[in-house]
């Protein structure tokens, strides 16, 4: 079995004459994709990326030759680009996780009685700037989890599995007091 | 136009009455809420809310920061999950 291969962009359309090309990054900071060096393209081409200007890079093949020529570029649009997953390096403490370990990783659930149960997988990890949580479940069915150490005590990457401990709910709804016309039913008056 | 200062925050007054049977208990618990328009209040910071976006309770744990933003904010309607490449999340 390979390395596992993260996708961190993707060459988009060619720009101008020379041989740039469009590349649409997905790392955390756009311009940090030229700093992983030497990237796959899903061809298993490899290639080197210089950025020239806003989301425009010039790519240099496993030879060191630059694209120079436009209609070479246009050859390589829709290409994916991929590191492998150990040249990213060890995040910067141990409550930070990357995402692509996070997503597959086995959910266990710990049980109150001190058993565990098999809860199924982490699907997706959401954070829209109020803390990650994770999604965690199977086909048809998932349960969003906050991502804190009181709901997920137990994080092993190399193991494939979290262990989670699912919060109790507590029911935020209006509590609505009983209408008048029930209250005069059962006699308590008005 | 932005809402008087003399009105106060607005904030669903039940929200309160949730808060306080959350932080008494001292339990691990999700606050389920439907009201995304009430107002974050500083009584809100620790805990941890499901916020409603029409389709599942998104958690949201409050920090200091999200004072003064609507909980409605932090759990959009309509979601794009992206690519995870080099983005790492940071456990609470």
């Amino acid at each position: 079995m390979g390395a596992q291969r993260i996708l961190m962009g993707v060459i988009g359309r060619p720009h101008g004459v020379r041989g740039l090309l469009r590349v649409h990054s997905y790392t955390a900071d756009p311009a940090d994709l030229a700093s992983y060096g030497t990237l796959e393209d899903d061809r298993g081409e490899r290639w080197t990326l210089r950025w020239r200007g806003e989301g425009i890079a010039e790519l240099r093949d496993g030879q060191g030759n630059v694209l120079t020529d436009r209609d070479r570029a246009a050859v390589l649009v829709n290409r994916k680009l991929f590191v492998e997953r150990d040249r990213l390096p060890d995040p910067d403490d141990a409550e930070e996780f990357y995402l692509a370990d996070l997503v597959g990783l086995a959910a266990v659930e710990r049980l109150a009685g001190g058993g565990e149960r098999t809860f199924g997988t982490v699907l997706a990890v959401h954070d829209y700037g109020a803390g990650a949580s994770l999604e965690v479940g199977d086909a048809g069915r998932s349960e969003l989890l906050p991502f804190t150490r009181l709901c997920v005590p137990e994080v092993d990457i190399a193991g494939g599995r979290v262990v989670v401990c699912r919060p109790d709910e507590l029911d935020g709804r209006e509590v609505v007091g009983p209408e008048i016309g029930e209250a005069a039913a059962d006699g308590s008056g008005l | 136009m932005a809402r008087s200062v003399w009105k106060g925050p607005f904030v669903d007054g039940y929200l309160l009455n949730k808060a306080d049977a959350s932080r008494a208990s001292g339990r691990n618990e999700v606050i389920r809420i439907w009201s995304r328009r009430s107002t974050i209040l500083p009584h809100f910071v620790g805990l941890t809310f499901g916020v409603y976006n029409g389709h599942k309770f998104l958690p949201v744990q409050v920090t200091e920061n999200m004072v003064g933003h609507k909980f409605g904010e932090f759990s959009p309607t309509r979601t794009f999950t992206g690519h995870s490449s080099d983005k790492k999340a940071r456990r609470g």
